[in-house]
């Protein structure tokens, strides 16, 4: 059953990678763009430090580390599930997810594995390139620190999918709404900064209620020594968050209804 | 007089219908109200952050640089286009051929449907983040000059679209020009001045972007709104900034034509 799954997977990566190479200059010019927008993501931060203004007690690498695992984090999401919200949608929009309920594998693994999207790996790629230069000018890294790093940022990633597969179950019956995705950006765009700088009320939300902090801070925060209880603690809401996402996604294919596609 | 009241006659149906087509979608507008309150959230802490202990960076206080950060976000509503998916997406299906057959202008037609879409946009995203932002985060929206500020958004308007039509207009040479869209967009959105004043910007690049069309269509208006602008170390009065304004807008139609007639020559359709 597992290596069932596995070749699947496979073959959808091979079909991915033939599609991006049907229009290579734009596959390329895709990526280029990514890379080049993945280096201006921090702009705003490296223009405020340039004007002599910080945020308080936070360094510009310390902040660039944030911001550089919160790219590295959306570069994983987007090459492995944010295509399945996209795919939902045309889905429901002509009617045809009946294609995917008729396939002899679960509905949600074939949404996911046939919409591997390889234009974001420079954004992945440019995010570590980022994180290396942060992670240079800042104290060492004890091999405990890293360890935390690793188990915050797959929560984070965790939180990522439970994201993607909450806007694709949310298509089902906001049909066409090609918006949705700016939703939820704009909650994640405060996992980008230092959590401090904002009201308790609100990093309590995204620490606990929709656990966009996990996606950027905690995980850097672990690197610079400063993982508290709280981030370990914001583990578990981010591991409902997904499970949320999992069981609204299959809740939504058991309440479709369709006349052959 | 009888040519200027035929193109308002099609300007009225195309944005009559526009309207009415996208109001069936009119969430889809509204995602906008708890977006732009959302972004202006996070732009009030780190500025606050950012500001503590100082009261001007690069010569703005904090109280206007949330009001550009909030009059930057209207705008955006106001000025919205998307005249170059469109267009791309009518060469690469073959769908542009149905309009290169109708008498008017591709272009004129484009204008005609960003007036009922922003219509939409006006009462659906402006008015309703205009009472968010005045009565829930008390930020001064009175222009300095009503008039002036009027004549920059719908010169940013014509702006947007010209330059977007402009883009649009390479899906006759590429095909699959969506790379080319992403390059231009995300120059737009870091030099427009929409993520961070454009002051805040290096002396060079500043300079640069004197030349460039990209500040004309949210930091002039934004900083028209204000009552002062500054770049590069150099203060235009308002009426002429707007008058510069002006003369770009001009520039970009005309180079959007030379392109358009370009394209036309390579433009070949079979089957309308």
């Amino acid at each position: 059953m597992l290596k069932k799954y596995i070749e699947i997977y496979r073959e959808c990566i091979k079909i991915s990678i033939s599609t991006a190479m049907t229009y290579r200059f734009n596959f390329i010019l895709d990526n280029f763009i990514m890379l080049v927008s993945n280096t201006l993501f921090p702009l705003v931060t490296l223009l405020i430090y340039g004007s002599g203004a910080e945020f308080p007690n936070w360094s510009l690498y310390e902040v660039l580390l944030i911001q550089a695992v919160f790219t590295m984090s959306t570069g994983v999401a987007n090459i492995f599930f944010s295509g399945v919200l996209w795919a939902t949608m045309r889905h429901i929009i002509e009617g045809s997810l009946e294609i995917a309920l008729i396939k002899p594998v679960n509905c949600l693994f074939f949404l996911i594995a046939s919409t591997v999207e390889f234009s974001s790996l420079s954004l992945f790629l440019g995010g570590g390139v980022m994180f290396a230069i942060a992670l240079s000018h800042i104290g060492p890294v004890s091999i405990l620190m890293v360890l935390q790093f690793l188990v915050l940022f797959m929560s984070g990633v965790c939180v990522m999918m439970g994201i993607s597969l909450i806007m694709a179950a949310t298509s089902f019956k906001w049909v066409g709404n090609s918006r949705l995705p700016e939703i939820f950006d704009s909650i994640k765009y405060f996992g980008r900064y230092p959590q401090n700088i904002f009201h308790k009320t609100i990093s309590g939300f995204t620490s606990f209620i929709i656990p966009v902090a996990m996606i950027g801070y905690f995980p850097a925060a672990a690197l610079l020594g400063e993982a508290n209880g709280t981030a370990f603690i914001a583990i578990l809401p981010c591991f409902v968050f997904t499970m949320g996402g999992i069981f609204l996604f299959r809740h939504m294919i058991r309440l479709y209804e369709g006349v052959g596609g | 007089m009888n040519f200027l009241v035929k193109k308002l006659k099609v300007i009225k149906a195309v944005a009559l219908v526009t309207y009415k087509e996208w109001s069936a979608y009119r969430t889809h507008s509204m995602v906008s109200i708890f977006v732009g309150p959302v972004y202006f959230i996070v732009q009030y802490y780190i500025w606050t952050a950012v500001y503590s202990g100082k009261t001007s960076l690069n010569g703005m206080e904090l109280s206007e640089m949330l009001t550009y950060f909030g009059i930057t976000t209207l705008i955006g509503y106001i000025t919205m286009d998307f005249a170059d998916w469109n267009l791309q997406m009518l060469v690469r299906t073959g769908k542009f051929l149905t309009f290169a057959l109708r008498p008017i202008h591709h272009r004129f037609f484009a204008l005609s449907q960003k007036i009922g879409h922003r219509i939409l946009g006006l009462f659906f995203e402006f008015i309703p983040c205009l009472f968010i932002f005045g009565f829930i985060f008390k930020i001064n929206l009175s222009p300095a000059n009503y008039g002036w500020t009027i004549i920059s958004v719908v010169l940013a308007f014509l702006m947007n679209l010209y330059l977007n039509y402009t883009i649009g207009l390479t899906a006759f040479w590429l095909v699959q020009a969506t790379g080319v869209r992403r390059v231009y967009l995300l120059l737009q959105s870091i030099f427009s001045g929409g993520l961070v004043p454009l002051v805040f910007f290096p002396k060079i690049l500043q300079k640069l972007l004197l030349f460039l069309p990209f500040q004309y269509v949210s930091y002039v208006p934004a900083m028209v709104f204000i009552g002062r602008y500054t770049l590069a170390g150099v203060s235009i009065p308002i009426p002429q900034i707007v008058g510069l304004q002006a003369i770009a807008v001009v520039v970009t139609a005309l180079i959007s034509e030379i392109v358009y007639r370009s394209s036309m020559k390579r433009f070949t359709g079979v089957g309308a």
